[in-house]
């Protein structure tokens, strides 16, 4: 049982890196338009074709 | 420490990630830039900066230096605004579910031991963990709540937050308590969830608030900051559209906005101009047509003169009318927070209630009971009902080009019995046209027509456009003279033609019955032909009536027009209730009348010149295009002139208040299921949790069918 003592406390310091990490990534606007990024692969970007062609 | 201005802005030319992080170097090394934030994805960046040490200029310079146009951006600070709010939901959210999975992780531990027990020190062990993950979750993800609660109790009323933080405060102090006494049992689990479940159907609600909000957000957005401006001697400049003066001659290029009402100076221009109208088919306009603020040019580049400044723009009023709408709370929304206050003091009595009797009974099981009750009872779903159901309807109207002006109207709407139609420019388009030719001499009638044209050529007397697309060049007309409020009168191959009202075409020789309002067309006093001039009928207004007429309700026509022209209409659109020469008086007497028969009028009219008529109707209906709608004081702005919108307003509007009331009917049978269950001590405190937050999942959902485009209006 000596393992609870041990495990539970690193169970809580990856908690608080996990919402460390959410509140990070909320703070960088990475929840800000969850729709957009999905659609805007779909959408055709004229100017970069001319930088890919070669 | 000085004061920190915060400035968004979109950048034009952001690609990548790579280019945001440029711009972002290029501010930070501004002295008195605390901060940037730069999202590639929206274009927008983000810059705290210190007034007394910085200006604005020099910051988007700044950006102009890196490679970049700065452009300042109207109406950003409410999206920013709804950004935090909705970046703060998030975060509590977050840290409510990772503490809600963390302590239902160590409470199961000490469930789980069931009858035999674990050790004691494993048990005190584990109630400390939980405890120290509950605090953070109730300081920060239940700050609302006790912030609601005590804003609630300050003012003396009784909001849903009382119960929730009483619950949320006895749950967690009584947990507390039993854990540093090391005995009886402990609740953290039931408070993370709470909190948890309660944060989500929050933030859906705040999603579809935000989303009804989005419609003049992207009014707002659509505008741009800046517009080329041709000056005098030809050279186009760049000026922001705040500086847009009345008489600026301004290039609109392929796919730019129009930021002011402005008169098209280009021969032909099409234009998008759904955002003020939701008609999605772009619409061709001509030289001299003046046109929308906030209309997109989906055609050529094209030159217009701007005729208001961006303030008095038809998009400025339309977006104000939005904002008004949205600020305030519909009179349903009040009733039910008035109710849920009743709910919530009858709740807390019951809880108190329960919390005595159980004491009597079983003192152990007292405090759990209590809990039960309170997390139970949902004064959530009852406050959610309504005002979900009203901002989803209201959407769903904007989309259908239906703006909603004052909260109230919504509801009204959907109880109307009567509608009282204004006949010239709303059942006709309001522009003259030859309804009929008699011919009263041997002369062709086309060739009768394009005589009274070419007479008509030069005026411009509103009948005249009834003429003009019979006109031919080859008819040369000389001397034309115009006798105001008669008519017109030229000499073509040397003889003297009129045009006009009986007794000045026909003069003396009056050999036809002449009606009142027909125009005549004679030859050397000789009467040719007589025209019945009218209104043309709005393509959609048959269908229209039909609508109304299929959804149960009586129309009515009441118009300022003579009885023939009104009866003309009514007779096409087979409505028997019609009203000629109407005064906005006797217009308000029919209305009247209508009421007292119990009846409940919607009026629908012009918007311009009939404000009291509109005023005394239960719902009042602007129609038209153009600011003078928009500055109307009409409840409901029908803005792409089409009158089968009305219809399926008025079903939208009736399928709104269903869901309100089908929402309000759940909330009282959930409850009235949920608390004897509770009371009786059926239900653990964590089984309450679910089944209250499902009721408010429930509630919202269901109103956010009426914004879906799934079901046909």
């Amino acid at each position: 049982m000596s393992s609870a003592y041990f495990l539970i406390p690193l169970g809580l310091v990856l908690m608080a890196v996990a919402v460390g990490a959410l509140f990070w990534a909320v703070n960088a606007g990475q929840f800000d338009d969850l729709d957009e990024a999905g659609r805007s692969i779909l959408e055709s970007d004229d100017e970069r074709d001319e930088t890919t062609k070669r | 420490m000085s004061a920190v201005a915060r400035a968004v802005f979109a950048v034009e030319g952001i690609r990548c990630g790579g280019c945001a992080r440029s711009i972002e170097r290029a501010l930070r090394a501004l002295s008195g830039v605390e901060s940037v934030q730069v999202n590639a994805a929206t274009g927008r960046v983000a810059v705290d900066w210190q007034p007394d040490r910085l200006t604005l200029n020099r910051i988007f310079r700044a950006v102009d230096r890196a490679g970049f146009k700065s452009i300042p951006l109207a109406g950003e600070q409410a999206s920013e605004r709804y950004k935090q709010e909705r970046r703060t939901a998030i975060k509590r959210i977050g840290l409510a579910g990772l503490g809600m999975m963390q302590t239902m992780m160590f409470v199961y531990g000490l469930y789980a031991a069931g009858p035999h027990g674990i050790e004691p020190e494993l048990a005190q062990y584990l109630q400390v963990v939980s405890m120290l993950v509950t605090t953070p979750v109730l300081v920060y993800s239940g700050a609302p709540f006790f912030v609601g609660a005590w804003r609630n109790i300050r003012r003396k009323t009784l909001g849903m937050d009382v119960p929730v933080a009483a619950a949320i405060a006895l749950a967690f102090g009584a947990s507390v308590f039993n854990t540093l006494r090391g005995e009886g049992e402990v609740y953290f689990d039931s408070v993370t969830m709470f909190i948890f479940f309660l944060l989500g159907g929050r933030f859906i609600e705040m999603t579809a608030r935000h989303r009804s909000l989005s419609s003049t957000e992207a009014l707002a957005r659509s505008l741009p900051a800046t517009v080329q401006r041709i000056r005098q001697d030809g050279a186009i400049e760049r000026i922001p559209v705040r500086s847009v003066a009345v008489g600026d001659l301004l290039s609109i290029p392929k796919g730019g906005v129009i930021p002011v009402d402005a008169t098209l100076r280009t021969e032909k221009a099409w234009l998008d101009e759904s955002l003020i109208t939701g008609e999605a088919r772009a619409v061709a306009r001509v030289a001299g047509e003046s046109l929308p603020g906030g209309a997109v040019n989906v055609g050529e580049t094209i030159n217009v003169v701007a005729s208001s400044d961006v303030d008095s723009s038809t998009i400025a009023h339309v977006i104000g009318l939005l904002q008004r709408a949205q600020a305030q709370r519909p009179r349903v929304a009040q009733i039910a927070d008035r109710w849920a206050a009743w709910f919530v003091a009858v709740v807390l009595l019951l809880a108190a209630a329960v919390a005595l009797t159980w004491s009597f009974i079983d003192p152990s099981r007292a405090f759990a009971a209590t809990l039960a009750v309170l997390v139970v009872t949902c004064p959530c779903a009852f406050s959610l009902a309504t005002p979900a159901a009203v901002a989803a309807g209201t959407t769903r109207l904007a989309k259908l080009g239906l703006l909603v002006t004052t909260p109230d109207a919504l509801e009204r709407l959907a109880k109307i019995d009567t509608v009282v139609l204004d006949k010239t420019g709303t059942l006709t388009t309001g522009a003259a046209c030859v309804a009929e030719v008699e011919m009263l001499a041997q002369l062709d009638q086309s060739q009768a027509l394009a005589i009274a044209a070419g007479l008509e050529r030069s005026s411009g007397h509103p009948i005249a456009a009834a003429f003009a697309k019979f006109d031919n060049p080859d008819v040369r007309v000389h001397d034309v003279r115009e006798v105001s409020g008669s008519g017109i009168e030229g000499q073509i191959d040397g003889k003297r033609w009129r045009l006009g009202r009986a007794e000045f075409a026909l003069g003396s020789s009056k050999s036809v019955t002449a009606a009142d309002d027909d125009v005549y067309l004679s030859c050397e006093g000789a009467p040719v032909a007589r025209f019945v001039i009218n209104d043309e009928l709005r393509s959609d207004a048959c269908a229209a009536t039909d609508g109304l007429r299929a959804l149960g309700l009586n129309v009515v026509i009441a118009s300022g027009d003579n009885e023939k022209a009104v009866r003309r209409v009514a007779k096409a659109l087979e409505v028997s209730d019609a009203f000629s020469r109407q005064t906005p008086e006797s217009k308000m007497a029919i209305a009247r009348e209508r009421q007292s028969r119990g009846e409940r009028v919607l009026m629908i009219g012009d918007g311009i010149n009939d404000g009291p008529v509109l005023a005394a109707a239960d719902v009042s209906c602007a129609m038209g295009q153009g600011s003078a709608v928009a500055q109307s004081a009409a409840d409901l702005l029908l803005l792409n002139d089409s009158m089968r919108t009305l219809v399926d307003g008025i079903r939208t509007a009736r399928r709104t208040l269903a869901v309100m009331r089908q929402n309000l009917r759940w909330a009282f049978a959930y409850n009235l299921c949920a608390v004897p269950l509770a009371a009786l001590g059926m239900i653990a405190p964590w089984v309450a949790a679910i089944g209250m937050s499902l009721s408010s999942l429930l509630v919202v959902l269901n109103a956010q069918r009426l914004a879906s485009q799934r079901w046909a209006v």
